[in-house]
């Protein structure tokens, strides 16, 4: 998919965006504290404003291309964040094996749709690696993964 | 000498090599997971070396210090992602190699690189520890201040195409170092009033997720793995002898780039985090044809995997010779060492000298043995990458991607973190703002911060408090160092706007 | 408000431990317990957890996992575990003095209480040193107070963060010998050395450790302690040179708010006796062992309180 959008002037917007969202609440701060990311904000500032008026005197590029499917680039995206947030709730263990399950069928269906046999031959195969890996992270690397409401 | 004799026969025996063996390869496997960090991977070790005598112990720590470090070579060529911050500069030409069906060239000349920036490093630090001890303390605030402009200079040769948006990245990356508590004054900064900010953004959670996430979506959102399947493997590639040729052929760029890794190394708080980009940079700099460089030129890798292993032992030298830990990893042995109650100091060289010989020692011969180790493992983890098909790769890497960022710190919030500056990563690649930059810019905000407020603290009875700056000859040297980067940066882009209405004419547009 | 929500959560916990308690009491420690360290590898807080660790798991007979959770000074893991932590004994984490006092006064949104658990020991402290190179002109400590009289702000000292024992402690230092002195803040004790070493400022106010471990290459002037320190029986007190200063860091561990008594009780003895077995490991290095529990705890608090408060809102 091709978009069209001036990169130039896209990159400034945000810089100054960005710049601003910090601007606001550094009011409260010490002297010490502000001095050195008032000067990146500054500085931050004038890039950005010189991309502004570049993109409107010379642009680089006007155009951005997303390569592959548009939606399946979201969809993953928000399927992370869903998984991340089940994480905490649910627990590492189930919203994993979930996750892996649901992400690898969305991802294979790219060639045909995939059969139920195919799937449950994965069952095993996503178990065991979901365990391999909690296992090893508790137990070896002695790191605690949250268990949540199921597990 | 005698004690290098007696240390030498101490670690000949079976159960030495064995440690070694495991050390470097559970390293190995460590450090090629992006998340396990060299840092974590010993203190997962700790407790073990508690139950060995203290030479087995610091035997196994150095060797999987050494394993972690390369380990993360290998996501960095096969998924573009450093496993360990020191190898964000092998991904800049060890990506594309692999996307080219080089990819076992890539790792190999890796390994091959490592083990002679392992082994330099160990001599360095056998016969020049004292010397270089002394460059160390030299590095006080105001010099740690412009090391931390030089490193910012690499922004310029980082940012491919606009230099704008490369400045803007770093900028970005400096203004992400400074939130959670600010390092002098002790405030909380940009917080937004949410108590567990306050631990602010670590570096390698913005790694992760500035590689990784944007790495995934573009094979999700394309449908293929991004390797070429049929990988022209073995046959045809270029075979381990014919590798070996082409990474010594080029001395100057080996000799360069350990030179540099040792001297970035025994800085205090730099550490291994920029001595591979600043490597890669000078290779390119140097390179007849630095053109080549991003795109798949096995000297840029090279240069970033000798240089960042000879950190490894290089960092030991201001932490035996004074107990200054020279990256985040060798906290860790400090602690060690003290707990064995061995006091830094050049007395470690002398009373304890067969201990301490004894653990140099073994960090070359860690580094040796990453050579089998090495070769065999990249081996089987490239088969692995390509042979795994594109749906299972991406649920899975991003399944080590969310553990390993738990793992740092034990911290949900930082997985959320990473996917956030992930996703928002991908439209700002789109838009030509590279995570390379915007991860330096991360490394160094701190430490310029601290160097510039530590100098105005010192200069609050002078009359002209900037000038604090430049006070000695060594900040000097670096300041007119800053400025010799900058024109040298800056003055070769402008020539070329200037002249390049013909310049056009005679080459076909560039890709970008 | 947000203490509603907590206070209410904190209510319903403790109810709901009474029916728990009556169980757990008897045979308390049955499953491995969970020591939080809000702190980096490799750091004293770290080490010090190490080194218990194993008589830690002997003394109790369960497994104790030290778990890293730093951030923030370790405001992230403290405003994280008075939040969610089960006060069932399963879960304790390392506090440090004067970080639990500091922080909530200094911060808006630090996020915890210095006072919303049950501090069950503190097990060491470790006092503050002035030290300063080999070098250094000031032979004692009058040497510096009188340069520092003459030159104000010309004297230099860095130390491990703002607002921490070590700045608390320059602070003091301004105070009693009434001079005016420039604290330089560092990131930890790591960078210090190289400081000194190289001369990039006049001394630093750290810990006695420091003092021992750079033993040949600087001078102790003064240790903050009621006594000298044994691993550094030449190093006058400030007390001996006329100052009333005492003070540095504590090292302890709390469990939640609520947890029971004989919970507490066991953890108390497991961690004196842990640290017993340690002191001749420990003392060596600059550690000052400390046997603090039960009303001595609030004790320490309120002395230490006391010396901190003021000048903390004095700086506010």
């Amino acid at each position: 998919m091709i978009l069209r959008l001036n990169t130039d002037i896209a990159a400034g917007v945000f810089g100054l965006a960005f710049a601003a969202g910090l601007w606001l609440p550094r009011a409260e701060m010490g002297r010490l504290s502000i001095l050195f990311p008032r000067a990146v904000l500054v500085i931050m500032t004038v890039i950005a404003v010189a991309l502004i008026i570049k993109g409107m005197v010379r642009p680089a590029g006007r155009q951005v291309e997303i390569t592959g499917s548009p939606r399946r680039l979201l969809v993953v995206m928000a399927s992370f964040f869903v998984w991340w947030f089940a994480i905490g709730e649910l627990g590492f263990v189930v919203s994993t094996f979930v996750a892996l399950l649901l992400l690898t069928w969305y991802l294979a269906r790219v060639h045909g749709p995939v059969a139920w046999s195919r799937l449950l031959r994965w069952v095993p195969v996503i178990g065991a690696l979901v365990a391999a890996f909690y296992l090893t992270f508790t137990e070896i690397l002695n790191v605690r993964l949250p268990t949540g409401l199921l597990f | 000498m005698d004690m290098l004799l007696q240390a030498l026969a101490t670690l000949m025996t079976f159960e030495s090599v064995i440690t070694v063996l495991v050390g470097v390869s559970a390293g190995l496997l460590i450090g090629s997971l992006p998340g396990l960090t060299a840092t974590m991977a010993l203190a997962v070790l700790l407790p073990f070396t508690f139950s060995m005598e203290a030479l087995q112990g610091l035997i196994a720590l150095g060797a999987v210090y050494m394993g972690s470090i390369y380990g993360g070579a290998f996501t960095a060529i096969l998924i573009n992602t450093p496993g360990t911050p020191s190898s964000i500069a092998t991904t800049f030409d060890g990506y594309p190699m692999a996307r080219q069906g080089r990819a076992y060239e890539a790792l190999a000349g890796a390994t091959i690189a490592s083990v002679i920036g392992g082994v330099v490093g160990v001599t360095f630090l056998l016969i020049l520890a004292p010397p270089l001890a002394r460059l160390a303390v030299a590095f006080g605030p105001a010099e740690m201040f412009w090391v931390a402009m030089l490193g910012l200079t690499l922004v310029a040769s980082l940012s491919t195409g606009s230099l704008l948006k490369g400045l803007l990245g770093g900028c970005l990356g400096m203004m992400l170092s400074t939130i959670g508590v600010s390092p002098i004054g002790g405030e909380t900064r940009f917080t937004f009033g949410y108590p567990p900010l306050q631990g602010g953004i670590e570096l390698i959670v913005a790694l992760i997720g500035l590689f990784v996430i944007p790495e995934l979506l573009t094979m999700a959102a394309e449908g293929r793995g991004a390797l070429a399947q049929e990988g022209r493997f073995g046959q045809g590639e270029a075979s381990i002898r014919q590798i070996f040729r082409r990474v010594l052929g080029k001395p100057v760029n080996l000799i360069r780039s350990c030179l540099i890794g040792q001297i970035i190394a025994v800085i205090p708080g730099a550490g291994g985090n920029v001595t591979s980009l600043v490597a890669y940079n000078e290779a390119r700099r140097f390179s007849r044809d630095p053109e080549s460089f991003g795109k798949g030129n096995l000297e840029g890798v090279v240069a970033s995997e000798s240089s960042n292993n000879v950190m490894v032992a290089g960092s030991m030298i201001p932490l035996l010779t004074l107990g200054i830990p020279g990256a985040p990893p060798d906290a860790v042995i400090l602690g060690v060492l003290m707990m064995h109650g061995l006091r830094p100091g050049l007395d470690l060289f002398t009373e304890s000298g067969v201990l301490t010989n004894g653990f140099i020692l073994s960090m070359g011969l860690a580094a040796l043995m990453l050579l089998p180790v090495g070769l065999l493992g990249a081996r089987l983890i490239h088969r692995i990458v390509i042979k795994t098909p594109y749906h299972f790769l991406v649920p899975c890497i991003a399944m080590v991607t969310i553990l390993g960022t738990f793992a740092l710190r034990n911290s949900l919030l930082d997985v959320g973190i990473m996917l956030i500056l992930g996703s928002v990563g991908y439209f700002l690649r789109l838009i030509g703002i590279h995570p390379a930059p915007i991860v330096l810019g991360l490394i160094l905000g701190g430490i310029a911060e601290q160097g510039y407020v530590q100098t105005m603290l010192a200069a609050v009875v002078d009359p002209i408090p900037w000038l604090r700056l430049v006070h000695n000859p060594l900040s000097m040297v670096l300041a007119g160092l800053v400025v010799l980067a900058t024109t040298t940066v800056l003055l070769p882009a402008w020539l070329e706007r200037r002249s390049r209405p013909d310049r056009k004419a005679s080459e076909r547009g560039g890709e970008t | 408000m947000r203490f509603t929500p907590t206070t209410l959560a904190g209510a319903l916990s403790a109810v709901a431990l009474i029916g728990v308690a009556g169980m757990a009491q008897a045979d308390y420690p049955e499953e491995p317990i969970t020591y939080v360290i809000p702190f980096d590898p490799g750091g004293e807080s770290d080490v010090t957890a190490r080194f218990q660790e194993p008589h830690l798991e002997e003394i109790l007979g369960v497994s104790v996992n030290v778990t890293h959770r730093p951030g923030g000074g370790g405001a992230v893991a403290w405003s994280e575990f008075q939040n969610d932590a089960e006060p069932d004994g399963y879960e304790i984490i390392g506090v440090n003095i004067p970080h639990i006092i500091g922080q909530p006064i200094q911060r808006e949104d630090a996020g915890f209480e210095t006072d919303d658990w049950e501090i069950i020991t503190f097990f060491h402290s470790t006092p503050n040193a002035l030290i300063v190179p080999a070098d250094s002109p000031f032979e004692t400590l009058d040497d510096l107070v009188e340069y520092a009289r003459e030159n104000p702000e010309a004297v230099t000292l860095g130390g491990s963060g703002t607002y921490s024992a070590n700045h608390l402690g320059a602070l003091r230092l301004e105070r009693e010998a009434d001079i005016d002195i420039t604290y330089i803040p560092f990131t930890g004790t790591g960078p210090l050395p190289a400081a000194i070493e190289g001369g990039h400022v006049s001394g630093i106010f750290n810990y006695t450790m420091l003092g021992v471990q750079m033993e040949d290459r600087a001078r102790v002037l003064a240790v903050a302690a009621e006594e000298r320190v044994p691993a550094l029986p030449d190093a006058p007190t400030f007390k001996e040179q006329g100052y009333d200063i005492v003070g540095g860091a504590y090292r302890g561990v709390a469990a939640p708010t609520g947890t029971p008594d004989e919970v507490i009780e066991v953890l108390e003895e497991a961690f004196a006796e842990a640290n017993r077995e340690i002191a001749s490991e420990q003392e060596p290095l600059g550690f000052v062992m400390e046997y603090i529990t039960g009303d001595e705890v609030n004790e320490v608090m309120n002395m230490l309180r006391e010396a901190y408060g003021p000048i903390l809102e004095e700086a506010e």
